[in-house]
């Protein structure tokens, strides 16, 4: 399953999650501000503190920013 | 009515007493919203880690007023967010800093530095001036908070010294730091 790392009220993160509804990928929404867990895990994933959105289907390789180029090589779309 | 009077609540919800920073040098900043461009954040840190064992404080007030309205910002495109950019100085519940629903804090602070103008020849000045113009043409008047990044510097003693527009970059203010403490 694809994972979003989000926080609210961040733009970026609405656009990557319209995108990937465009392309008709399913994904479960982190909110790194509601859940410690998550917020921990998107920081092992990427090293920086805070940061999203974060997209990742493996928990290992992984797209920081609203980058449509990188989304497709990480998602094969 | 004293800066130690107040009370205000960190980003995780816990009340303190800005009593409890007496005999510290403070800098209280309203911040930024999370996304965007904002070099100033990297200049406060930079300004935090250069003073903090030498008695200074930063306190960060996230402040969404100013939200979307970023003037002359393009130099570097960002396509993500970051919570309180990394920094490690203290960053505070967000809320109001201006008008009617603005926090007592930034009531008493403004009331005790008033806004002197801008200084032109920074490079936002003109940009903001007109982004203020077109969109909040009622921020320019009176002392309120006109945008992010306004500063203001308290001695040891608890007293209002300065107050430094958005047009002042932190690493500008190390002179004025160094002095009080």
């Amino acid at each position: 399953m694809v994972k979003v790392y989000t926080v609210a009220g961040c733009p970026w993160c609405e656009k990557v999650k319209k995108y990937l509804a465009s392309k008709d990928v399913e994904f479960e929404e982190h909110d790194i501000e509601r859940s410690k867990e998550d917020a921990e895990a998107c920081r092992k994933l990427t090293g920086i503190e805070g940061a999203v959105p974060v997209t990742t289907i493996d928990n290992e390789n992984y797209v920081l920013d609203f980058d449509k180029e990188q989304l497709d090589k990480l998602l094969c779309l | 009515m004293n800066i130690y009077d107040f009370t205000v609540k960190t980003n995780r919800g816990v009340e303190k007493n800005l009593g409890d920073y007496k005999g510290k040098v403070l800098l209280i900043v309203n911040t930024a919203s999370k996304c965007g461009f904002t070099p100033q954040f990297k200049e406060l840190q930079d300004l935090y880690m250069t003073y903090n064992d030498k008695g200074l404080e930063i306190l960060g007030f996230p402040c969404n007023q100013f939200a979307g309205q970023e003037p002359g910002t393009n130099e570097e495109v960002q396509n993500f967010c970051r919570l309180n950019y990394g920094v490690t100085f203290q960053i505070f519940e967000k809320g109001d800093v201006r008008g009617e629903t603005a926090q007592p804090l930034f009531k008493y602070l403004t009331a005790q530095k008033k806004f002197e103008g801008f200084d032109e020849n920074h490079p936002i000045a003109k940009p903001l001036m007109e982004a203020l113009q077109k969109n909040f043409p009622e921020y320019l008047e009176g002392d309120g908070i006109k945008w992010n990044f306004t500063k203001f510097l308290i001695d040891r003693e608890g007293n209002v010294v300065a107050r430094f527009e958005p047009t002042t970059n932190p690493s500008d203010i190390a002179k004025d730091i160094e002095a009080l403490l």
